[in-house]
């Protein structure tokens, strides 16, 4: 059997069904059986924290939250309790989704609550953390009532607090809103969060398994990844590897697909499904129009043409080698309609406005893209300026900053511009600037360059 | 210690040490902005941009601590390219102004753009401004510019981790993310004029100094503040006879990079001189009259050898009472000391120390070093010899103050080397009970209630006028040198008490502070060995800004040489 034949939904498999999100339905569908069965062989020995991470490992589970790093490798880096003495380990469960066009998290929260607990519980016993937390995106305020509610049913079922289920340990999981900035989904500015701070990400290293949430010991889990760990427990990491693409890319994905399809929707498919069975399944592009570009990971990843995306297998390493990203996998699908110099600098506006202003490339940068796409679009752009744009995306990412933040603001920039010049031409050929009713205006971009070549400023 | 390579040139640093010290150890200079070396990293700027071999990733050099072995390479075309870079992020919203700026001339800002920034500016978009919050006092002293504002947190870093009172914040975020106080806040702490210092552009400056003065224009005189007797080592600023500010100078042992509010701003007093010539008292009169040095010493000799003879006869210690002070140097308190104790024989001047309120200052040696007397050199006075007065110890002061003294045996002569000696000298009662004296006579610079009552007024420099030693709490001689050079007339008080001595032949007139320096090693405990021009009692030299961030960790490092070198590529003839 093919790893990317269509598979009957394992992430999704409750959506749908009558007050799916309490705990009487989940227990009804099987659910805690394996968050029992791990404790119940805790004490016997059957079952020990490196046998469930070393399951996890052997699914080549790869983190669901956009870098692609795999699991069971991500929680080895926890030092041993040797190394880290008295120090707790923390589980985080990175639900603060804010990337535009992912909506697979809040799906899986809002459906199936408990099956997202039991997964942080499975992990959490991995780990042998004590408190797990929670921290959802300020907005999904529904979402996070639904969830304490669910964390506390577990906690009146028993399957979180002191001596679960009578196996002696205890684990308590805390819900914890942030309060609405796109940069605390990633994992070092949601540490500064939950510990109260500006979402600020921090240098690394330390990374956070080593020097994490108040200086402890930290592993950080996207929804899906901890959903994804209850079902390798559930039904082994075999049958998890039996789906995917090849051994790197493995088990089920939720896949948002946004935009001009048919049938926007989370859509769950073997992860590595060719673009043209995803397109298929959203119902191909609306009204039968052409596909000019796809986004396949959110706006931090570059754009696709439709011919760079055409049988493109969708996982992380067949996306990376199209030189974009599956990230989360927020799909936008554009089609031939789509003004890309606008789509672009909405993007930017986007990235604009969520920079938490602490490097200067990325602070000072993405305003200044913005104020140029803003420009371009409005008819008032320079002949320069498509140059320039490319300049300064260029000279923002690469380790400019600390976090991928500002790497993720140029790749749209970069991407857009570079494979849809002629559009941005366009707008720049029809400008008013007045610049352009005088003489041939100066360019300063060459300048700088000779400049440099004469050794002047560097 | 780690041995690392930059630029090709082998250096050997602390193991804590940064990549960014590193290479200031090495001598190549990385500009940079948010490190500060008594503050945490936290790597934002991204102006200290360098490569580090075996990292794909050009590095925060501030971010990279140092390996044994590591090797960096900070002036690649790489790493200049991400300097210039950050320099054009910088400055695309940065006011262009800096001729009516009040950094001008101090701003890390207009340095770094000299070294590291682009030519030429490639921005046509409108600049960012903070209505609402430029131009605006945050605090009692410090006014915040938000649209100079480069983001270092610097300010929010100092206010955090050295006086752990936390007033500012950054507010917004991205592009609008700006520093203020938090809400209903004010920056008021004991310190907080240092915020500004920390800053390296002209987001904070001082309201005490604010417009006074282009800074390229003042002269910096390394001296001690006299504020309390924990010494922080300072600089005044002066220019043509007045004093403009005094800013922190560098001494790991005492104060650090820092100085206190209370301190610094001490600094507008020194500009005071009242009294500018001697004035005696006309003899069946209320009024003094002014006159000339020899006239006014020639009577004090007078008076005191009327009192010394007096004394012989009627055998009664204490008929001359001198009074040192613990705000002059040493040295002018062993002059005090030598001429009337040693050599006029008329007992052993006393001085009175104040109790202040509690200063205090952090270094990275001590933590917080406290300061409770309001004078710098109660330490230095009784090294010298000088009696500490202490309320009923049975002194000819404590007789006099007592108030049981109304008799004959009030001392003749009382000789007071500095006015402004206690807070009580402004106090009536106080200087009734001094009064009692036959002959009152001063050193005074500013006017209070004691010199009113005075026979004998003689005009002396403030601290900027002179030279000498203080000792600090901690045991330390530290070295004050002449900032400006008082108005004609005036003396110092060393330059006093030798004269006076002069008038018997008992001291060299010729002598500076330097000749009393060495002569009174011997006998003054804690100065043996010092050499006057030895770096444990000078300490460091100003700094060029007091935002410079200059190297402390013991690495080789001439603070003078300051912030940024141009690589060394010819300019092109602009005549052609």
């Amino acid at each position: 059997m093919s790893g990317l034949a269509p598979i009957e939904p394992v992430l999704l498999s409750r959506r749908g069904k009558p007050d799916s999100a309490s705990i009487e339905t989940y227990l009804e569908d099987g659910g805690y059986a394996s968050w029992k069965k791990v404790l119940g062989g805790a004490k016997s020995g059957e079952w020990t924290p490196a046998k469930v991470t070393d399951l996890v490992k052997a699914s080549g589970l790869r983190g669901r939250g956009g870098a692609g790093f795999p699991c069971g490798m991500k929680w080895t880096f926890v030092p041993p309790k040797e190394k880290r003495g008295d120090k707790p380990v923390y589980l985080l469960c990175n639900a603060d989704e804010s990337e535009p066009g992912t909506f697979k998290d809040r799906l899986l929260m809002e459906m199936d609550p408990h099956q997202v607990l039991e997964g942080m519980m499975l992990a959490s016993f991995a780990l042998d953390v004590k408190h797990a937390y929670l921290y959802i995106r300020g907005e999904m305020v529904h979402v996070a009532e639904l969830l304490n509610k669910a964390v506390a049913d577990a906690y009146a079922k028993g399957f979180l607090g002191k001596d679960v289920l009578g196996s002696g340990r205890n684990l308590d999981i805390t819900i914890h809103r942030g309060a609405g900035a796109y940069i605390c989904g990633e994992e070092t500015a949601l540490i500064e969060s939950l510990e109260g701070k500006r979402g600020h990400p921090r240098i690394k290293p330390p990374f956070p398994a080593v020097s994490g949430v108040w200086e402890c010991p930290t592993v950080v889990n996207n929804v899906e990844t901890l959903c994804c760990v209850k079902h390798i427990l559930d039904r082994g990491p075999e049958w998890f590897k039996s789906i995917g693409r090849n051994e790197k890319n493995t088990g089920p994905k939720l896949y948002c697909i946004s935009g001009h399809v048919e049938k926007p929707g989370v859509y769950e498919a073997p992860l590595g499904v060719s673009w043209n069975t995803l397109l298929a399944m959203a119902g191909g592009v609306k009204g039968g129009r052409k596909l000019k570009a796809v986004i396949p990971g959110g706006p931090s990843a570059a754009m696709l043409t439709a011919k760079e995306v055409e049988n493109l297998p969708m996982d992380f390493d067949g996306v990376a080698a199209a030189k974009s990203m599956l990230g989360s996998a927020a799909i936008i699908v554009m089609d031939e309609t789509t003004d890309i110099p606008k789509a672009v600098t909405s993007i930017a506006k986007f990235f604009a406005h969520e920079s938490c202003g602490q490097c200067t490339p990325c602070r000072e940068g993405t305003p200044w893209m913005h104020k140029m796409l803003k420009r371009i679009v409005n008819g008032e752009g320079k002949k320069t300026d498509l140059d320039l744009l490319l300049q300064i995306a260029g000279q923002m990412g690469n380790g400019m900053t600390i976090c991928v933040f500002a790497d993720a603001a140029i790749a749209p920039v970069l991407s857009g511009i570079t494979k849809f010049r002629e559009e941005f031409e366009a707008y720049v050929a029809k400008s008013n600037h007045p610049d352009f009713a005088l003489a041939a205006p100066e360019d300063l971009t060459n300048k700088v360059a000779d400049r440099t070549a004469a050794g002047i400023h560097s | 210690m780690a041995k690392v390579t930059v630029d090709g040139k082998v250096v050997e640093v602390p193991n804590d040490a940064n990549a960014l010290e590193a290479c200031r150890a090495a001598g190549v200079d990385v500009p940079h902005f948010c490190y500060h070396p008594r503050l945490s990293i936290v790597g934002q700027c991204r102006m200290c941009m360098v490569e580090v071999e075996g990292v794909p990733k050009i590095q925060a050099s501030c971010t990279v601590p140092v390996r044994d072995g590591m090797v960096i390479k900070a002036s690649t075309e790489k790493a200049l390219a991400a300097r210039n870079a950050t320099m054009e992020f910088l400055l695309i919203n940065h006011p262009l102004d800096c001729p009516i700026c009040d950094q001008a001339g101090e701003c890390k800002l207009q340095d770094n753009a000299v070294g590291a920034g682009l030519p030429v500016s490639r921005t046509s978009e409108p600049r960012r401004q903070f209505p609402g919050y430029d131009r605006t006092p945050i605090g009692p002293h410090v006014i915040a510019d938000m649209t100079r504002c480069i983001q270092c947190t610097r300010c929010i870093r100092f206010c955090e981790e050295i006086t752990g009172t936390g007033e500012l914040t950054f507010v917004e975020r991205g592009g609008h993310t700006f520093v203020w106080t938090h809400e209903g806040r004010a920056l008021d702490n004991d310190l907080s004029a240092c915020a500004a210092d920390v800053c390296p552009v002209g987001a904070l400056t001082t309201k005490e100094f604010r417009f006074r003065k282009r800074v390229w224009w003042l002269d910096k005189t390394r001296s001690v503040c006299d504020g309390c007797e924990i010494g922080c080592n300072m600089s005044i600023e002066h220019r043509d006879r007045i004093v403009y500010r005094t800013l922190p100078r560098v001494q790991p042992a005492v104060n650090d990079f820092w100085m206190c509010d209370y301190g610094r701003f001490r600094a507008e007093d020194l500009n005071r001189q009242d009294f500018l010539k001697p004035e005696i008292r006309v003899a069946g009169s209320d009024a003094r009259k002014q006159t000339n040095w020899g006239e006014a010493l020639d009577v004090v000799k007078i008076a005191i050898d009327r009192a010394r003879n007096e004394e012989k006869n009627i055998a009664s210690k204490g008929r001359v009472l001198v009074l040192g002070s613990a705000r002059l140097t040493t040295e002018e308190n062993w002059l005090l000391k030598t001429l009337f104790e040693d050599s006029l024989k008329v007992g052993t001047p006393e001085f009175v120390v104040d109790k202040g309120p509690k200063r205090r200052i952090k270094n990275k040696v001590d933590g917080w070093i406290y300061g409770t007397e309001a004078a710098p050199n109660s330490r230095g006075c009784e090294a010298a010899g000088l009696k500490r007065n202490r309320p009923g110890d049975g002194s000819a002061l404590d007789l006099l103050l007592s108030k049981k003294s109304f008799s004959s045996s009030s001392p003749a002569v009382l000789y007071i080397a500095d006015a402004a000696f206690t807070e009580r000298a402004n106090d009536l009662e106080f200087v009734l009970l001094l009064r009692q004296a036959s002959v009152l006579i001063v050193h005074a610079r500013v006017k209070n209630a004691l010199t009113d009552a005075a026979d004998i007024v003689l005009p002396s420099a403030p601290l900027s006028g002179k030279e000498g030693t203080f000792v600090n709490a901690k045991g330390r001689v530290q070295r004050v040198d002449t900032a400006i050079m008082s108005p004609p007339v005036v003396r110092t008080d060393l330059e006093i008490l030798l004269h006076l001595g002069g008038r018997w032949d008992l001291l060299d007139t010729r002598w500076t502070a330097r000749d009393v320096f060495e002569n009174m090693q011997a006998s003054v405990a804690g100065y043996e060995g010092l050499a006057w021009d030895s770096d444990a009692v000078v300490g460091n030299p100003p700094s060029i800004s007091p935002a410079a961030a200059y190297d402390v960790l013991g690495l080789e490092r001439d603070p003078d040489v300051e912030v940024f070198s141009r690589p060394s590529v010819a300019a092109p003839d602009r005549r052609s």
